[in-house]
């Protein structure tokens, strides 16, 4: 009965796609247009390919550990202290952004909806919702996620099929575009919304499947990729580049031009902004858990019930470093940046010392 | 009859000196001597005004002694069955022994005519069973003594049962009593595989707590963590059902009930048939049913004995009433004091031309009246019921329409909390309707505080709280999260009973077979098995067994 294997091919994506589906859903289609204009969507795709390919890294090589977590087997490739070295970046990463994600959510929440909440109160709420449920085990976890994802992806496929009606077509051609410097850059900043699918690491040693990691993890980014491809579709195809370009939050402008009927569901915003913050709530909960996680891993803790208190306040205060939104935003491409380098690198870094290792082995016999 | 006068001072002279006979549990055997002997059983049981000891000459020539609780024994049926034979015969009666050593075997196997006794040799185990109500029949110069089963307790008869009333289905209910409980089971499920497990818990009430499962299809790490759970309570006394409950639920700071209790015996075997199990306690017309899931609060014997599509109809009909009883008035705070904008204009109009005289914040408005709702509603269950009538009007009146009147609340806010109050009514489990009704007052405070984002703070942590939930092991959401989807034909709506072929899979049953395979479930199963829609045949010759299906 109390098996822990439990987590199932299914459950891991939807855990990967509920987190990755976060608090970019409002913003992402400007930073589309931005870098390819009417050839956003395209954009987007090319993003969800380059994460994929960062993932695919990953994942497989984690697959072949399928009993401990890329922590715990690390230490065995490359030796504890590096792998110390490279589990304290992580976690100092995944800290940021958890601070950063909470601080993002909290200047939309306060600027577009909940304008009378104090924006400290927000993301400390938030935070401590995550701290709650962050004390629970990663089967609890992964039920927490797959709960929320058909809520979330239901909603926002409602939305987006209401309001892909009034899409002009020639809004979105051309299709393609010539793969410029901006291009990659958009491309970048769209793979930078899935970093977060690092979570599998998490996962695997509880899978009920671990060989099937990459194919939970596929299932996990096209799904919420198509999800993101769908709203940058529906927004520049509605408003035109130019148009999406000036919206801080064209999906929310989306949500708000869609209607059903004279009125008899006149205001889809607030039901979509409902279903955001759930959606940001599962993809700070991962980030939160992950900080928590790593950090008992430092310690050498039996579990991260102690942790992810000790997490609380350092995510806080990161929350309100930034002074403005502006800054927010250059804060977390930074991050972005790094955490790329860093997630593409380590897994190449352990790939080679495991190739090595292997060939050295397969010599001595 | 002693008068209070001389009870009080024997009272005070007994706790005034130390009791100097202290019984020595285990070897005291019988002894040869009556008189000893009835000394002694009288200072363990102490003085009581309904002990009984009645002396009498045995078949005219043995002293001997009956004892037992005149409240506890049908006396009639101890003047035929027992004292008749046993005073009636005279001594030369053939076949009777003439060693008193083989009396209490000739007694019990010739003289009384009892259907359940025993003898016994230690004088320490005759004071449990004289409480039980037992009748003791203790023979000068024989050292065994005969204890014969007069039990007999005047009960209730079954009844409808009060808290879960249903419209189609059976209207027996338990009763206090533990074997008439029992044989409304056994009445249901004449399976021979249906096993019984009774034993006393509670040191001093010794109250007999029975444990039902079907052998071969309950899980047996179900019921050995059941047994495993009952067995480490260690308490004075078992009162209710709902003493144990509290003993052996997963997680006793939630405020959802983990065990589900129900007075009905159809319930309880359908739960049976499931592979759960079920536990009674003599002396509550409550049984416990485990594992409990959230799937379950809402659901009711009428959901199964109507057809499928009105029994799943009228289970949504009470999610929504669930979750108008839960979020109904946060929502409406939150609306009306954060984000009047999401209201339609002219709604908006009225409202705001309602509230208009109201001195309050919309906060503390709800909470008042909600407050006052459940003043009323716990005032209206502790009266009798010639009152609480007149008390639900007066309640109505004063709290609907002075206060409205009053400019205490606003005529939309009566409407939100008649609304939440109705629905918190509709939820058939009452222990989970009062579940969320509390909830309610933490929503609505975040709410007052925060606004709509307070309200799915609080709704997200609650839903957390209820995925991180176990009964007995099975998470308290199956099988939505997680689950298969077969188990999803019982839950928002309730499948055919033909098209549920399996029990549910999380609660790991030895069979999972309810139907067979080979039996057609739909109409087009049949269609296919029989080559042919049977309809097409000519219309003259009139079947009734034509639209049937075959099961």
């Amino acid at each position: 009965m109390n098996d822990s294997r439990q987590i199932t091919t299914l459950r891991a994506a939807a855990v990967i796609s509920s987190t990755i589906i976060g608090v970019g859903l409002l913003s992402f289609p400007r930073y589309m247009a931005v870098a390819g204009n009417s050839a956003g969507p395209f954009v987007a795709l090319t993003g969800v390919l380059v994460s994929f390919f960062s993932f695919w890294l990953l994942a497989s090589l984690c697959r072949r550990f399928s009993t401990e977590s890329l922590f715990v087997f690390s230490r065995r490739l490359i030796g504890r202290p590096l792998a110390m070295f490279f589990t304290l970046i992580i976690w100092l990463i995944f800290m940021t952004l958890t601070g950063l994600t909470a601080r993002q959510f909290g200047d939309v929440a306060t600027s577009v909806l909940f304008n009378k909440t104090p924006i400290e109160a927000t993301i400390f709420l938030m935070l401590l919702i995550c701290q709650l449920s962050a004390r629970r085990n990663i089967i609890k976890f992964s039920y927490i996620h797959f709960f929320y994802l058909p809520l979330i992806i239901g909603s926002v496929l409602v939305t987006i099929l209401i309001s892909l009606r009034n899409v002009d077509l020639l809004n979105l051609q051309p299709v393609l575009t010539a793969p410029t410097a901006s291009f990659w850059k958009g491309a970048l900043e769209a793979s930078y919304l899935f970093q977060s699918s690092f979570v599998i690491t998490l996962l695997i040693p509880f899978m009920k499947l671990p060989k099937q990691a990459v194919r939970a993890g596929a299932i996990g980014i096209f799904v919420s990729g198509a999800v993101y491809w769908l709203i940058a579709l529906a927004c520049i195809g509605l408003f035109g580049a130019e148009e999406t370009k000036l919206l801080i939050y064209p999906t929310l402008e989306t949500a708000r031009s869609a209607a059903i009927g004279e009125g008899f569901l006149e205001r889809l915003d607030a039901l979509f902004i409902v279903i955001w913050v759930i959606s940001v709530y599962t993809s700070i909960y991962t980030t939160y858990y992950l900080a928590s996680y790593l950090l008992q891993n430092l310690l050498g803790l039996r579990d991260q019930r102690m942790t992810s208190s000790a997490v609380l306040p350092f995510v806080f205060v990161i929350a309100l470093l930034p002074e403005n939104v502006f800054e927010t935003y250059t804060w977390s491409l930074m991050l972005g940046n790094v955490s790329m380098l860093l997630l593409l690198g380590y897994p190449m870094l352990l790939w080679a010392v495991y190739w090595l290792r292997r060939s050295g082995k397969r010599g001595l016999s | 009859m002693q008068a209070w006068k001389e009870k009080y001072a024997s009272y005070m002279q007994k706790q005034n000196q130390p009791s100097s006979v202290t019984p020595v549990p285990g070897n005291d055997k019988i002894s040869l001597s009556l008189k000893e002997n009835k000394e002694d059983l009288l200072d363990r049981l102490g003085q009581s005004g309904d002990l009984v000891v009645r002396d009498f000459l045995l078949f005219g020539r043995y002293e001997a002694a009956l004892i037992f609780f005149s409240s506890l024994v049908n006396q009639e049926q101890i003047q035929e069955y027992i004292l008749k034979p046993l005073m009636d015969r005279s001594a030369g009666h053939p076949g009777m022994p003439d060693k008193l050593a083989d009396m209490s075997h000739y007694i019990w196997n010739v003289a009384v005519q009892v259907t359940q006794g025993t003898t016994e040799q230690d004088l320490s185990a005759l004071p449990p069973a004289i409480v039980k109500g037992q009748l003791i029949l203790l023979i000068e110069g024989s050292s065994e003594a005969l204890m014969l089963d007069m039990r007999q307790i005047d009960i209730r008869s079954v009844e409808q049962p009060q808290t879960e009333q249903v419209i189609r289905g059976p209207r027996e209910g338990y009763v206090e009593k533990l074997e008439n409980n029992l044989s409304l089971l056994r009445y249901r499920l004449q399976s021979t595989d249906f096993r019984i497990e009774i034993s006393p818990l509670g040191t001093r009430t010794q109250s007999r707590v029975a444990l039902c499962y079907l052998d071969n299809l309950a899980d047996p790490k179900l019921v050995a963590e059941v047994m495993r759970r009952i067995s480490i309570i260690h308490t004075d006394g078992i009162i209710d059902a709902g003493y144990i409950e509290q003993f052996i639920e997963d997680q006793p700071l939630s405020p959802f009930p983990q065990v589900q209790s129900t007075e009905r015996p159809d319930k309880t075997v359908a739960s049976l048939l499931e592979g759960r199990v079920a536990i009674l306690v003599d002396g509550s017309p409550f049984a416990l049913i485990v594992p409990a899931l959230f799937n379950q609060f809402f659901q009711t014997v009428d959901d199964y004995t109507e057809r499928f599509i009105m029994g799943s109809l009228i289970r949504m009909i009470r999610l929504i009433a669930l979750a108008f009883s839960l979020f109904f008035p946060a929502l409406y705070v939150s609306v009306i004091s954060f984000n009047p904008e999401l209201m339609p204009t002219d709604f908006a109009v009225a409202i705001s031309g309602g509230r208009a005289g109201v001195p309050f914040p919309a906060v503390l408005e709800v909470l008042i009246m909600e407050v006052s709702m459940e003043v009323l509603r716990e005032a209206t269950i502790r009266l009798p019921q010639m009152i609480g009538g007149a008390l639900s009007i007066v309640g109505v009146l004063v709290i609907g329409e002075a206060a409205v009147s009053a400019g205490l609340a606003s005529p939309i806010t009566v409407v939100i909390v008649a609304l939440t109050t109705i629905g918190s009514f509709a939820t058939p489990a009452y222990n989970t309707a009062i579940a969320l009704r509390m909830l309610r007052f933490p929503l609505v405070l975040l709410a007052g505080m925060f606004g709509l984002y307070g309200v799915m703070i609080g709704t997200i942590l609650i839903i957390n709280h209820l995925l991180f939930l176990e009964s007995f092991g099975v998470p308290f959401m199956s099988p939505y999260i997680p689950g298969k989807w077969r188990d999803w034909k019982d839950t928002l709506v309730r499948a055919p009973l033909w098209w549920m072929r399996r029990r549910p899979s999380f609660l790991y049953t030895q069979d999972s077979t309810k139907l067979p395979d080979s039996v057609p479930g739909t109409y087009i199963d049949q269609i296919l098995q029989e080559g042919g829609e049977t309809g097409e045949r000519f219309p003259t010759d009139h079947d009734p067994a034509r639209g049937s299906r075959n099961q």
